[in-house]
């Protein structure tokens, strides 16, 4: 039966037959991987729309948020709204009694910042360091990868020692220690991820361009004389493009919590909204002790929402890559 | 007593894309003592068959129907702790890929006691001492016991499992492809230790492969399963005198024996059926050369057809006169040539620019091709296009930086040693060894994958380490290598026209329909038709004859003067493979290729090669015309080789072997013979002195002191196997 | 232990050494080419220029470059961390040594803890592919290694602490006690640093548990798919042996390489938990250094933590040499 397709296809014209198979570049190969990540996978597609859905909030963050996430909201006599509870929570009429409406979702902080417009706010300060952070990461540790495994000698053992440096260093202190010297700005945590976190990539898919680097294919395009550059981009880097799109994803969850982390611990620039910030806003000014439940679970809540899409679209790319790990 | 005893066994397997009826309606019969060989290509549900014996198919297998009846009881009534208690006690099985049935990380020893411990019921002190006298009857030092599987051989590992299955004394062994993958010598003791365990403990045996000759030399009966059905079973002497099944002919013929070597083998074309939907007729019809009108519509049974003999076809009765006729190979090629038109083409350089040949010239090119090797090298057989002078390669291993670091002393590896041969345009030379020869490293310095630290090689009047980017560039494009593993030599993000393209693109050429017509023609030319279908798929929707064609065409899409054919077909299914030596020859000799041909497989060698190299720790130790080697070897290692390959033949028994399993590291040179440590007929010589080369009229060469001025040197004495 | 192993080790050992005095090296270049001068916040308009320079020579600041990294070094072989800026008339050393029993039993305690959950988790989930009761535990394991720590924290706090009022919010004692436990040994023996421990050790657990859990059921997954495990059902073995004695034990070796991992690299990451709890460890006082500009004690900090990683990464390699014998044998080919 199959041949009887097959035999039909043939006599179809060469006109044709060019226009199919032309088609299978190299680009249009990494496309497909992608798209059967998304396909195959119902929870990566899931972690692909919670990021369209916080990126379009962070575009529209300034038309969403119905207040300045900075400054002090004050009521009819000019003092600042300290710790409105959101005015599902609040007790009716208590607003009037302090000369001010309730139309806070999730009520104001202690200096009467509106937490719902922080919230919004926060999602551009997390995707933005998220994938600033991610795509640096995916691409020092591809290339270091790529011309440690393929050239070997002593440019694997530098690039391999640098990487076993890189490991010994302390992540977060090192961050720290980096936002502190510079002006405090989302930047420094992006730059110390890109400095330190290209090591597990960039070991990942040296070892994986070995492997590559020995099959017969590979061997096949040296000896009908292809050249190194086209050798890397052509037969090996196509292969493992995708090994770093997955380590990309993860690294844009890694991203997203560190600068949580370093937000939190008051390493941030105090006049960008995260929400880190916001949680160390919280912490510091005592929520917990008056029980504040609105004020901290929601920027918790974010985080761990677009931390999780980055671990869904991550294990999408593994389960495609690593058959092996397929949850059937 | 019946040990074993299958009715109607059918076993499906649930997929995506349908259920896969592997097994149907499979009847057997094993009594005690009995050797029972079982044959079939890949995918004929072998395998499947020995899993629903011991009930470890997989999730997605079932058992649709049938009995299987062990000493009596029915198998599949039994509840899954009993049967659990069965296994190994009963019916031990050696599974495939044995080599990695070892835990990697539990001493050898250990586990044989674990399992003699927990399964056995021994004491901790019986246990020891049974584990040591295992390792004595399969012929491991018992020292081995404290080691860990990493620390064997691929021989020694076989044998350990060997000694596992034996272990609890089981009624039934069952070894699945017990032999593949390991080197001839190797695979022959390993032969040697099953025959004699069989004797020795009368077991009763139930032997799978694909290989009909480990068959011919360790079993007493026979039974060929083809697409989930037996469809023949006979004793082994009249099955391998008298196949009473086509397919049983076809697997014979595809054979290459060194004993009755032939001029053409035969290729069983096509592939088996699609086992969701089989064919209702008979399931060979499609490949079979004597297919009649009613084979399509009447599905034969396996109907008895003479004393204890019984096969499944409609003309078994005509079988005699089908015999004879299936010794004529162009028969069998029919299937191949009513694809399509074969073209071919005149070696002269103008008709090598790509012209399509006349119908008429296709059958000239399925004729028989007259053996090559008679020629006397000089007489016009074409001038040297090859050369090698005194080549070696050496690795260091260890050292460097980081090697430093690790206090890892530098050592180096003699992968190939001071060789010297040439090559004349238009001829074929065979590389054989056993692994760690040096013959793939040979094979990757011909074609300058890797360069020689000593020694020059010349290709046509060019000195290979002394080449400018242009030079090389067109020694690229004239210079092609065909590897092993077909499912790996194609980028599998790549469509086939993508992989086939690729050469010309590298070698300038720009015009795409001029590209896109030298990849059809070349298709073509590897009787890949119509190309056109196979130009948008990829590598992984075909199967491995069919990728492996595809390599050929890339190698040749160039139209390259030289050609490294690095074993070509030994990941490949026996039916195919004769089609792919078939078509690599013939083109070879259209289009006057010089051919390499490195294999461990001498009588493939015998079969395509003009002349033979053998090689032993880098070096060459015999190089002369085929059938020279073949039946008049010199090299005592080559003596070694011939007899270590076993015969497709259950008369002719494989003369024991004088040597021993393993082939050292080649990590020092030798003053005197490399081979001298496992020489069954070694002098004290050849520990000091460099043996002499001894050359014939033929030119057929050997390098060994039996043939020198030292033949009367005392001989060496030492114990043998 | 043979030749070939020793070698590996001490070869490691060499490699550690380098790596450490690498990033020793960096460490010095970060702190003394900061944009800012190290004692600025310490130095204010009142001070003369003779007061400004006695400061800068009792940290010997007022040195050339090379010569002070080469007494860095040397202080450094001796374990002289120097003197803090903060604390007045301590030494970085007796602070860290302080701090550094405190980040252990956090860490420990919680690895521990973790490790246990993780490995068992694995194998169930392993045992479990594709049910529905999978999906629920690798989606909530998931899910804690998504949420910030000292966010969780922060949640446990607010009820346990605040709400329920069950368990102390912070430190590792009552102020009044926190001084009366003379050695560890009391402390260790003492019920109220225990329930301070509580809360930090499982959040943290909470969060470790992740890697090993989903390490552990890959690695079964794989380890199921190999012939050897093919080979015990052969033989007849127990599902349960199959499991725990073939499988689990194989998938087990690299989970523990990735606890001798984690231990260094929890306690350079303890730093946020730390913090949250006012838990006087390593990190928090690396936190507190950073933030008043005390340059001698943070350096202190961060080459302590290093040090630390650069240690377990060490013991990581050997112990999976040891573990794996094919590790071993492969060291041990390339000398022998």
């Amino acid at each position: 039966m199959q041949q009887e397709s097959m035999a039909r296809e043939g006599q179809s014209g060469k006109a044709k037959t060019t226009a199919r198979f032309r088609q299978g570049s190299a680009i249009r190969q990494l496309w497909e991987t992608n798209l059967e990540v998304f396909q195959r996978d119902k929870m990566a597609l899931f972690g692909l729309f919670i990021f369209a859905v916080f990126a379009v909030v962070a575009i529209l963050a300034p038309q969403i948020a119905p207040n300045d996430p900075l400054n002090p909201l004050k009521n009819n006599e000019g003092d600042w709204i300290k710790d409105a509870m959101p005015y599902w929570l609040a007790e009716p009429g208590e607003d009037e009694a302090e000369g001010y409406t309730n139309t806070f979702l999730l009520g104001t902080t202690n200096i009467g910042r509106d937490i719902f417009s922080q919230l919004i706010h926060g999602s551009r300060s997390a995707l933005l360091v998220g994938f600033s952070a991610a795509a640096a990461v995916a691409v020092i540790g591809t290339v270091i990868g790529l011309l440690a495994g393929y050239y070997g000698g002593w440019v694997d053992t530098i690039l391999m020692r640098a990487a076993d440096v890189a490991f010994g260093i302390p992540f977060i202190p090192f961050i720290i220690v980096i936002s502190a010297f510079f002006d405090p700005s989302i930047w420094n945590v992006v730059i110390a991820m890109a400095l330190l976190l290209w090591r597990d990539t960039g070991r990942v898919i040296r070892s994986q361009v070995l492997v590559i680097k020995e099959q017969a294919f590979v061997s096949a395009a040296h000896v009908s004389g292809a050249s190194d550059l086209r050798i890397i981009f052509v037969y090996i880097a196509p292969s493992i493009l995708p090994l770093s799109f997955l380590y990309g994803s993860f690294a844009i969850a890694w991203a997203i919590l560190t600068e949580a982390s370093v937000s939190f611990l008051g390493f941030s620039d105090p006049e960008t909204i995260s929400w880190g910030y916001m949680l160390q806003d919280a912490f510091n000014s005592l929520a917990l002790s008056r029980e504040a439940f609105y004020w901290i679970v929601p920027p918790g809540l974010c985080i761990m929402l677009t931390v999780m899409a980055g671990f869904f679209i991550g294990r999408g790319y593994e389960e495609v890559l690593f058959p092996r790990l397929r949850r059937m | 007593m019946t040990i074993l005893s299958i009715r109607d066994l059918s076993v499906n397997y649930a997929t995506q894309d349908g259920t896969v009826q592997a097994v149907d309606g499979v009847s057997l019969d094993l009594e005690e003592g009995q050797r029972l060989g079982l044959i079939g290509e890949s995918g004929c549900g072998k395998t499947t068959l020995l899993k629903a014996i011991v009930q470890v198919l997989p999730r997605n297998g079932r058992i649709a129907g049938g009995k299987i009846l062990f000493k009596g009881m029915d198998l599949l009534q039994l509840p899954a702790a009993e049967m659990r208690q069965l296994r190994w006690r009963e019916i031990a099985t050696i599974p495939q890929a044995s080599m990695d049935s070892l835990n990697p990380v539990q001493r050898v020893g250990s586990q044989l006691t674990k399992l003699l411990r927990v399964r056995g019921g021994y004491s901790k002190k019986a246990a020891l001492k049974r584990a040591a006298d295992l390792f004595d009857l399969v012929g491991l030092d018992t020292e081995r016991l404290s080691h860990y599987p990493h620390e064997f051989s691929g021989g020694m590992k076989q044998r350990a499992v060997i000694a596992m299955a034996l272990a609890l004394e089981p009624s039934l062994l069952i070894a699945d492809e017990p032999v593949t993958a390991l080197d001839v010598i190797v695979q022959h003791q390993i032969l040697e230790v099953l025959r004699e365990l069989e004797q020795e403990l009368n077991l009763t045996v139930m032997l799978i492969t694909h290989d009909i000759s480990v068959v011919a030399q360790v079993c007493d009966s026979v039974s060929v399963m083809y697409a989930g059905r037996i469809v023949e079973q006979a004793a082994a002497e009249p099955f391998f005198s008298s196949p009473a099944h086509p397919y049983s002919l076809g697997l014979q013929q595809a054979f290459p024996n060194l004993a009755r070597p032939r001029d053409v083998l035969v290729s069983i074309e096509g592939y088996p059926p699609d086992l969701r939907e089989p064919p209702s007729g008979c399931r060979f019809a499609e490949r079979c050369p004597f297919v009649q009108d009613a084979c399509h519509d009447i599905d034969p049974k396996l109907e008895a057809i003479g004393d204890s003999r019984a096969a499944a076809c409609l003309r078994s009765n005509e079988m005699d006169v089908l015999r004879v006729q299936s010794e004529d190979p162009s028969l069998w090629q029919r299937v191949e040539v009513a694809q399509g038109l074969a073209p071919t083409l005149d070696p002269s350089p103008k008709m090598r620019e790509g012209l399509f040949a006349s119908p008429a010239e296709a059958q000239r090119v399925h004729a028989p091709l007259a053996p090559l090797w008679g020629k006397e090298p000089g007489d016009g057989g074409g001038d040297v296009l090859v050369q090698l002078q005194n080549v070696s390669k050496r690795f260091k291993i260890g050292g460097g930086l980081a090697g430093l670091l690790r206090g890892d002393k530098e050592q180096t590896v003699y992968a190939v040693n001071n060789i010297s041969f040439s090559l004349r345009r238009g001829e074929s030379l065979g590389l054989a060894g056993e692994s760690g020869c040096g013959k793939s490293t040979t094979g990757k310095l011909l074609v300058k994958l890797i360069d020689a630290s000593d020694g020059e090689i010349i290709f046509d009047g060019a000195d290979l380490a002394a080449m400018d980017d242009d030079s090389l560039l067109a020694f690229r494009s004239r210079v092609q290598l065909m590897f092993q593993n077909p499912f790996e030599a194609l980028n599998p993000r790549f469509t086939l026209y993508r992989s086939l393209t690729e050469p010309l693109v590298i070698h300038g050429w720009k015009d795409e329909n001029k590209r896109l017509d030298r990849v059809i023609e070349t298709l073509d030319r590897v009787n890949l038709r119509p190309a056109e279908v196979f130009l948008d798929k990829y590598p992984h929707q075909l199967s491995g004859g069919q990728l492996q064609r595809v390599v050929l065409a890339r190698a040749l899409v160039l139209h390259p003067d030289f050609l490294v054919a690095d074993e070509p077909v030994s990941m490949l299914d026996v039916s195919v493979r004769a089609g792919i030596l078939n078509t690599t020859r013939r083109l070879a000799r259209e289009l006057g290729l010089a051919t390499v041909y490195i294999s461990h497989d001498l009588s493939l060698l015998q079969y395509t090669c003009d002349r033979i190299a053998i090689m032993y720790l880098g070096e060459i130790v015999e190089i002369g015309p085929s059938n020279q080697v073949i039946n008049n070897p010199q090299h005592p290692y080559t003596k070694a080789l011939i007899a270590a390959v076993p015969v497709p033949d259950p008369t002719i028994e494989n003369p024991p072997l004088r040597i021993q399993e393993g082939v050292p590291r080649p990590t020092e040179q030798f003053i005197g013979c490399p081979f001298a440590q496992r020489c069954p007929d070694a002098m004290e010589a050849c520990l000091t002195v460099r043996p002499p080369l001894i050359t014939d009229e033929n030119e057929h060469r050997a390098q060994c002191h039996l043939y020198g001025e030292h033949r009367d040197s005392p001989k060496l004495k030492r114990q043998l196997p | 232990m043979n030749r070939g192993v020793v070698y590996y080790i001490l070869g490691r050992f060499l490699q550690s050494v380098m790596v450490l005095w690498i990033i020793v090296t960096l460490l010095f270049l970060l702190f003394r080419l900061a944009p800012s001068n190290p004692l600025a916040s310490y130095i204010d308009t009142t001070f003369t220029k003779q007061q400004e320079a006695a400061l800068l020579a009792r940290f010997g600041l007022d040195k050339p470059l090379g010569e002070q990294y080469i007494i860095y070094l040397f202080n450094l072989l001796k374990l002289d961390l120097g003197e803090t800026f903060s604390y007045s008339g301590k030494s970085v050393m007796d602070i860290l040594r302080a701090d550094l029993p405190n980040t252990i039993y956090l860490t420990l305690s919680s690895l521990l803890l973790a490790y246990l959950v993780g490995v068992l988790g694995g194998i169930a989930m392993a045992a479990l592919r594709g049910s529905l009761l999978e999906r629920v535990g690798t989606t909530f394991t998931l899910m804690t290694r998504a949420a910030p720590q000292f966010w969780v924290g922060m949640l446990l706090l607010t009820f346990f602490a605040f709400q329920l009022k069950l368990l102390p919010s912070s430190g590792i004692g009552p102020p009044m006690v926190r001084y009366r436990w003379e050695t560890e040994w009391d402390k260790l023996m003492s019920p109220v640093f225990w329930r301070h421990m509580i809360l930090p050790t499982f959040t943290l657990a909470l969060y470790l548990h992740g890697l090993p859990l989903l390490l552990m059921r890959s690695n079964m997954l794989e380890v199921l798919d190999q012939d050897y495990v093919t080979m015990s059902r052969l033989a007849g073995y127990s599902e349960w042996r199959v499991m725990i004695q073939t499988a689990a034990r194989n998938a087990m070796l690299p989970v523990l390489t990735a606890l001798t991992l984690g231990i260094g690299y929890s306690i350079g990451g303890n730093v946020v938990i730390e913090h949250v709890f006012s838990w006087p460890g390593l990190g928090r006082t690396l936190v507190r250094a950073v933030q008043q500009a005390d340059y001698p004690l943070a350096q202190g900090a961060f080459f302590f933590i290093a040090l630390i990683i650069v240690f377990m990464n060490f013991i990581a390699d050997i112990l999976y040499s040891l573990l794996d014998p094919r590790v071993g044998a492969t060291a041990q080919a390339q000398v022998s």
